[in-house]
């Protein structure tokens, strides 16, 4: 419980600095500093039975399907981590208060800050590799935030995205691998997956799943090939470059490889790939921390080349490697951040890292030169101090090992050449900046506050009580360190001399080596110069930009914006699905006997193709193309009436000269003549899709028809009149069977109406002065004879409509017709006398009509609930009465008023407000 | 001889409808064309008319009446297009 | 009485709402349509959350008219649809509200044609007949076409001109697979067509087959399949907040459609149409995938990229879904879930920040600096690590689901780069883009337009909608892993729907 709420802390404790944020910076800093505090000693309540060999675990259950749960232990190298990453931040919260200017924003620095240092906590005790990664990934994106904070530079935005994009990628190659172990493991503890060591290791998948884990680890700890981001991410405020940078975030990717190595490692593979891949890190972060003129530059490539020689002991994985891997990991965080925080404090100071401007500060600074003095020495291996030590074990390992037969010398020799380089480094770091002769500087440097010293101070002092006492001081925590890396009962012995012998030549070699190199740096810079070596950042922003464009451009290719090409995919998609299926089909011709072909049948389908092939022909002249389909439509009518469909017949009828109306309205506001801008090849290609698909359609069509059929259709043949009291089926299954279709599609009616009024409503479309061939318009708007002989229509057409409303339950017609009847008739009245003249006598809203209409429907549907009924449940009964005779009262009939008010408001809303919107913005040059 | 009447009867209203589809291909104007389109409609109803009575049936005597009253609006339409442009004003 | 008409109580509601508000009201209508359509959304959410409860002891079927499963129309509430319909519920409600802050003026009928559009979402999810399905893809269609109009602008209604007629094809092809589907099998319900299906042989499987593929493909377009999501991108980039938030289900309708059919109708017991376009759905889900990454990173404005994360989400529900175990099934219906309310909540952000960048509006480059830099920052922030699946948010959750659903060597080799990689893809372009439009602003003073607290909060709902999914990501993942059990037992959905009793009309 208690390692729970260590982790969780940081986490809930973030909120604390945003809370006070409007207070001073001491509070600010106080709110955080007491969250890193409490986490400490809730780690040092934890510590004494870690010690004594326990591991405290802690399992609550989040979600067991995938196998994640919240599940965090204590062992040694947690122990290790943890109390580096607790250490050493709160010295960095104390650094940071006085490092951040007055101008930033403290608050977000903390809590960003305790957000990471939470997450790193949460890296190191996951007992759960998934748990593990989610911290992983927490720890990447909170970076990301601390490496931007000064957000408005644009070396901290572009070093931020750089980081979160190389670490960010590694988490995904990180998961992918932890997948992998978890599917052979079968479990995601940490538990199980130590005891199915053997297994993973000896599984087909133990080679992707180690290269995945190991792209994770290298990205995160900046390994070659991957280092580039991380001298960027010195963008960041300084507190965060040796929090991040050296101390913690860099060795999660160091953590990782420790903490799996008792599943991974031992291996050929491990060996060779990590054991290289650290030594070239290590050489490589050398060479160039030596060339670096940036302070921080410089602790960043050293940063580089100390993680590659922990890298490569793990690589080695020997006891002693592993032990020195682990001491060099402690030493390396304290003498690191210590330095960091030195630059930190030169920069603060002197407004400048720039090593060539930089000189002479011994006078101005002079306990930071001891600081760094001291500090670097560790670094640089000298003996006495901490770094010596470790860098003993290192050259003991790197000469012990005999992985490459014959060549394995030059193991040892590569070793001893990258300490020469770090040697020399160091030199630079003191020498350049406290001695040397002194420059112009941005301010006059003196010693910052003392509390910024403290904590370079407190690493310094440990730097040199580890080296000196490495047994009374670290050996305690490295035991259990190391048994959880290599196994039961490690011991852990550490010595200050081990008397002459090679490695301490190694050492002599090195420290002479690096003063040599150091004396000679200005031949190496020359040497260097010939290189043109670009910005790591640089060449990211712009192969980041080009892939951009890339995409930008491949995607204008694939999406066009041709509406022709987006129609053809559809279309094309079809044929790819149905053609295949089709193939199949043995024999397209059903069993059904066919019916014979009578004159007017023929003469019938002959008007048919030719007006539909005409459609398409005529398309460039649109009034030309619209009569044709109009001559479709009345051909599709009359086929339905030869199969006896009256009902589809006169539904289609209207519904075909409403929308021929409607399209000729719009016809108006249309470019009047087409240019032809298909070229051959496409018509060609338009052609074949078009012929295609039509053939596909029509060859199923044809398999349809011709085969034998029973459907739901005999049902409701036979429970019209029992169950719908209708004798017109089709009339019955629109109120009654499917009523609730019907009410679905008034609504779409509805729906249209409302939508077409809110799209004309915000157009100021523009309008000819004359037609197609440049004739003015006729000034006669509304020729007597069409309006005598229109009033005549309106009474006649409104009769038959209620006609064959009132009889469509049994006979032919319904709400649907009858509505549209009643439109049709009065969108005459409004071709014939104007829009005003019908306001004047019929001034209704029609979009209220067609929601009534809706409302009326949809209301008998709820009615049938008084009656415990579903919904749209209908009722019907006869009624004798005397005179008028026997007839039939049928809820339906209310629900077909509704359609038909619905259809008559949808429709004349839609042509009515076309009409108003000319009305409205007509040019006036024609006088009248 | 009633069926023989109304067969002669449906094959010159067919031959007449065919007429009417070569009048609408050829225009040339659009007036032609409109006119084309009436006189099929006038046609089509003809024909229903005629097989109503070949079925004894009154049941397709609306749909004339529908194909009768519809066909006139959609020629006014057309015709107001060509006129005025705008059809509802 | 209502509860035993609670299932078609979510249909209703919004309908009636709907028809109210086309009302004249007076003076001042804007606000009664508010009142009505809140009141309509609240109303949703606690019907669906009572179904919800009930769905999980019974699945429940309403025949509509009384009219008896296969011969009426009937509406069945089974965990699937329950889930549905509250996810569309609790995103309608904040994204309502967000419009209610002034967007719902920029043109007339919004508050209506958001109810319709409602209506038609609930529909499609609640029927359980085939041609019902198409009705209320036509509501859900025509509403959407008048609603991406919405503030009017010429980019806006040629983005809608492409929208509506690739739909409008879509429409006819869907009419001819009924027609077909009708033709061989005699029915229209689905659980009646689901029986008749597996019984066919010969020639007329391979007709029910291309039924079923111009049906897949019909909800491919409404998905956002790979060569038919072209519709996507621009609509959803250029039409205001509200209407592309509340169209984050929209995709999701298509993809129900899919889940729906192509297990019930075309599942592994559909006799010789069995297992029908799984293979299309995992080769045409992968492209989509593939090219929703390189869309995103390619994308030079905001609303775009998330529209391209869209398309990413898309290809990897409907790949995910044609592995077809039950894990993957569980898998997309909790992905489903996340990336619903991320993207509804990513939308109206983006909004927000186009309106007070000004004259950058959501384009990825410097610009000014907004009024409300932290807040929305620190949404943006979240939003884009739960969309691209970073942990701590359920992102990451539902990318483990997916992930650990591939089963096989060949499923793993393709899915898992692919999947990975987009989110990578997403990483940078959504870390260039939150650079760029919060990092990299113009010194001066900042814009002058910020938006009410209430606003904000909304999109801050959406999130806590991510936030929960995280924490409750057990309990949520026990009701999909349901929902994947049921489906994968097609048999009960076909039982409690034929076997209905008390169809005798009086």
């Amino acid at each position: 419980m208690y390692l729970a709420l260590m982790v969780a802390l940081p986490f809930l404790g973030a909120i604390a600095p945003l809370l006070v944020r409007h207070h001073s910076r001491r509070t600010i800093s106080y709110a955080a500093g007491a969250v890193a505090v409490v986490s400490l000693l809730l780690l040092g309540y934890l510590t004494p039975s870690v010690l004594a060999g326990e591991v405290p675990q802690f399992l609550a259950t989040w979600l067991p399907q995938l196998g994640l749960h919240v599940a965090f232990r204590l062992d040694g190298l947690s122990l290790l981590f943890a109390a580096l990453i607790l250490g050493i931040g709160l010295l960095i919260i104390i650094y940071a208060h006085f490092y951040l200017s007055q101008h930033d924003d403290a608050g977000r620095f903390y809590a960003c800050l305790l957000l990471f240092m939470g997450s790193m906590l949460g890296i190191v005790t996951a007992d759960n590799l998934i748990l593990l990664w989610f911290f992983w990934e927490l720890t990447s994106i909170s970076s990301f935030l601390l490496i931007g904070f000064w957000f408005h530079q644009s070396n901290a935005r572009r070093g931020a995205r750089m980081a979160l994009a190389i670490t960010g990628a590694g988490g995904l190659a990180l998961l992918a691998g932890i997948l992998l172990i978890g599917n052979i493991a079968g479990s995601y503890q940490l538990d199980a997956v130590f005891a199915a060591a053997d297994a993973i290791r000896a599984h087909s998948l133990y080679v992707p799943a180690l290269l995945l884990v190991l792209i994770g680890a290298f990205t995160k700890s900046a390994q070659f090939p991957f280092q580039f981001w991380l001298p960027h991410a010195m963008a960041a405020p300084t507190p965060v470059s040796a929090y991040l940078h050296s101390a913690t975030m860099v060795k999660a990717g160091i953590f990782l490889l420790a903490r799996l190595f008792p599943v991974l490692g031992g291996t050929f593979e491990w060996f060779t790939i990590v054991t290289l891949v650290g030594l070239a890190t290590m050489l490589f972060g050398a060479y160039f921390a030596l060339l670096k003129n940036d302070l921080k530059g410089l602790l960043a490539f050293s940063t580089i080349s100390h993680l590659g020689l922990i890298t490569m002991l793990l690589g080695l994985g020997t006891h002693g490697a592993l032990l020195a891997a682990l001491f060099h990991i402690l030493n390396h965080a304290t003498f690191k951040a210590g330095l960091f925080m030195i630059a930190g404090i030169i920069d603060h100071e002197t407004g400048s890292r720039d090593l060539r401007k930089l000189g002479g500060l011994r006078k101005a600074m002079p306990m930071t030169m001891w600081l760094a003095m001291i500090t670097s020495a560790a670094m640089a291996g000298v003996p006495l101090l901490n770094g010596f030590l470790s860098k003993e074990m290192f050259f003991t390992e790197a000469y012990q090992q005999h992985l490459f037969g014959g060549l394995s010398w030059f193991i040892p020799v590569l070793v001893t050449l990258g300490a020469m380089l770090s040697v020399a480094y160091s030199i630079r770091f003191v020498y350049d900046v406290f001695f040397d002769k002194a420059h112009e500087l941005p301010k006059q440097p003196h010693e910052p506050p003392i509390m910024m010293r403290v904590p370079v101070l407190i690493l310094a002092a440990l730097c040199i009580t580890v080296g000196i006492a490495p047994m009374i001081m670290v050996s305690g925590f490295l035991t259990p360190a190391l048994t959880s890396v290599a196994g039961a009962d490690a011991e852990v012995y550490i010595a200050l001399w081990h008397g002459f012998n090679l490695p301490l030549l190694m050492s002599v070699l090195a420290l002479l080596g690096g003063i040599i190199i150091y004396l000679q740096r200005t031949e190496l810079f020359n040497f260097n110069r010939q290189f043109d070596i670009r910005d790591a950042k640089d060449v990211f922003a712009g192969i980041v930009s080009r892939v951009t464009r890339f995409c930008d451009n491949l995607m204008q290719r694939i999406e066009t914006g041709s509406l022709q090409r987006y129609m053809a995919a559809l279309f094309i998609l079809v044929l790819v699905f149905v053609i295949p299926e089709l193939m199949n089909i043995s024999a397209l011709t059903g069993s059904r006997p066919q019916l014979d072909v009578d004159a007017i049948s023929l003469s019938g389908a002959i008007i048919l193709m030719a007006a539909a092939f005409g459609a398409v022909i005529f398309h460039r002249q649109r009034l030309t193309s619209l009569l044709m389909l109009s001559v479709v439509g009345l051909m599709v009518s009359l086929v339905f009436i030869q199969f006896s469909a009256p009902d589809l017949a006169m539904t289609q009828l209207v519904v075909e000269v409403v929308s021929i109306l409607l399209m000729i309205l719009a016809l108006f506001f249309m470019p009047q003549r087409i240019p032809r801008s298909s070229t051959g090849g496409r018509v060609a290609r338009d052609i074949l899709i078009a012929g295609f698909v039509g053939g596909v359609v029509g060859s199923i069509t044809f398999a349809l028809l011709t085969r034998p059929f029973s459907s739901i259709s005999d049902y409701f043949l036979a429970n019209s009149v029992p169950g719908g009291g209708g004798t017109n089926v089709v009339n019955v299954i629109l109120v009654d069977f499917r009523g609730f279709d019907t009410l679905g599609e008034i609504t779409v009616l509805a729906i249209a109406a409302a939508g077409i009024h809110k799209l004309l409503n915000n157009l100021r479309p523009f309008m000819p002065s004359g037609d197609v061939d440049g004739r003015a318009w006729h000034q006669v708007k509304h020729p007597m004879m069409l309006q005598t002989i229109s009033q005549l229509v309106l009474p006649l057409a409104l009769m038959v409509s209620m006609y064959i409303f009132l009889r469509g339950h049994n006979l032919p017609g319904g709400g649907f017709i009858a509505g549209l009847v009643t439109a049709a008739a009065m969108i005459l009245q409004y071709m014939a006398n104007g829009v005003d003249w019908v306001k004047e006598r019929f001034n209704y809203n029609y979009q209220s009509l067609a929601a009534i209409g809706v409302l009326i429907a949809s209301l008998t549907g709820v009615g049938s609930w008084l009656f415990g009924a579903n919904f749209l449940t209908s009722w019907f009964t006869y009624l004798d009465w005397p005179i008028v005779g026997k007839f039939e009262i049928a809820t339906a009939i209310l629900f077909d008023l509704g359609v038909y008010l619905t259809v008559i408001g949808a429709t004349l809303m839609i042509l009515a407000n076309f009409g108003q919107m000319t009305t409205r913005h007509r040019p006036r040059q024609e006088g009248h | 001889m009633l069926t023989t009447v109304l067969q002669f009867a449906f094959f010159m209203f067919s031959v007449a409808l065919l007429l009417n589809l070569l009048r609408f291909f050829r225009g040339p104007d659009l007036l032609d064309r409109i006119l084309a389109l009436d006189t099929i409609y006038i046609n089509s109803l003809a024909l229903l008319i005629l097989l109503g009575m070949w079925h004894h049936t009154s049941f397709y005597f609306e749909a004339a009446l529908l194909i009768a009253m519809l066909g006139f609006i959609g020629t006014v339409a057309a015709a107001k297009f060509l006129l005025r442009g705008d059809i509802i004003e | 009485m209502l509860s035993q008409h609670l299932a078609i109580l979510p249909l209703l509601i919004p309908l009636f709402a709907a028809l109210l508000q086309l009302f004249p009201w007076g003076n001042n209508p804007q606000f009664y349509r508010r009142i009505i359509g809140l009141v309509s959304c609240s109303l949703l959410i606690i019907v669906s959350v009572t179904l919800l409860l009930q769905v999980n002891s019974t699945t429940l079927v309403y025949a509509v008219g009384n009219w008896q499963a296969p011969y009426g129309i009937v509406l069945v509430v089974d965990r699937l649809a329950a889930m549905m319909v509250l996810l569309t519920a609790l995103l309608a409600l904040p994204v309502l509200i967000f419009g209610c802050y002034g967007e719902d003026n920029l043109g007339s009928h919004f508050h209506a044609l958001f109810q319709f559009q409602l209506l038609g979402i609930l529909g499609a999810f609640l029927t359980g007949d085939l041609f019902n399905l198409f009705v209320f893809f036509e509501v859900l269609l025509i509403s959407s076409y008048a609603l991406l109009m919405h503030g009017g602008g010429k980019q806006k209604l040629r983005a809608t001109l492409h929208y509506v007629l690739l739909n409008l094809a879509g429409s006819a092809l869907f009419l001819i697979s009924l027609g077909i589907l009708y033709g061989i099998t005699g029915t229209l319900n689905m659980a009646d067509m689901a029986m008749k299906v597996s019984t066919l042989t010969g020639d007329d499987a391979a007709i029910a087959r291309s039924g079923g593929l111009l049906l897949l493909i019909v909800s491919g377009l409404k998905a956002a399949l790979l060569p038919l999501y072209f519709w996507l991108p621009q609509a959803y980039a250029t039409t205001t907040g509200t209407v592309a938030a509340l169209f984050a289900i929209m995709t999701k309708v298509g993809i129900y459609a899919i889940i729906r059919v192509f297990t019930l109708i075309f599942g592994a017991d559909a006799g010789l149409a069995a297992g029908l376009g799984y293979d299309w759905l995992w080769w045409l889900g992968l492209a989509t995938l593939a090219v929703g990454g390189l869309g995103v990173l390619g994308s030079r404005d905001l609303r775009l990229a998330i529209a391209y994360l869209v398309v990413i989400s898309v290809g990897t529900m409907l790949t995910t879904f044609s592995m077809g175990n039950d894990r993957a099934i569980s898998g997309v219906l909790f992905y489903l879930l996340h990336s619903t309310l991320v993207t509804g909540a990513l939308f109206l952000l983006a909004d927000v920040i186009a309106a007070q960048r000004g004259k950058t509006a959501s384009r990825i480059i410097k610009g000014r600096k907004l009024a409300q830099h932290a807040a929305l920052g620190l949404l943006f922030f979240v939003a884009a690590i739960t969309v691209i699946g970073m942990p701590p948010l359920s992102g990451f959750v539902s990318k483990l689901f997916i992930l650990e659903a591939a089963r096989t060597g060949a499923q793993v080799a393709l899915l898992w780069p692919l999947v990975l990689f987009s989110t990578f893809l997403g990483m940078i372009a959504l870390s260039r883009a939150g650079s760029r439009m919060f990092w990299h602003t113009l010194p001066g003073k900042p814009a002058d337009i910020s938006h009410p607290r209430g606003q904000l909060a909304t999109i801050a709902v959406l999130l806590l909608g991510a936030i929960a999914l995280t924490i409750f990501a057990q309990p949520v993942s026990d009701f999909t892993t349901a929902i994947a059990d049921d489906l994968s037992q097609p048999e009960r959905y076909i039982e409690a729907v034929l076997q209905l009793t008390g169809g005798d009309h009086e």
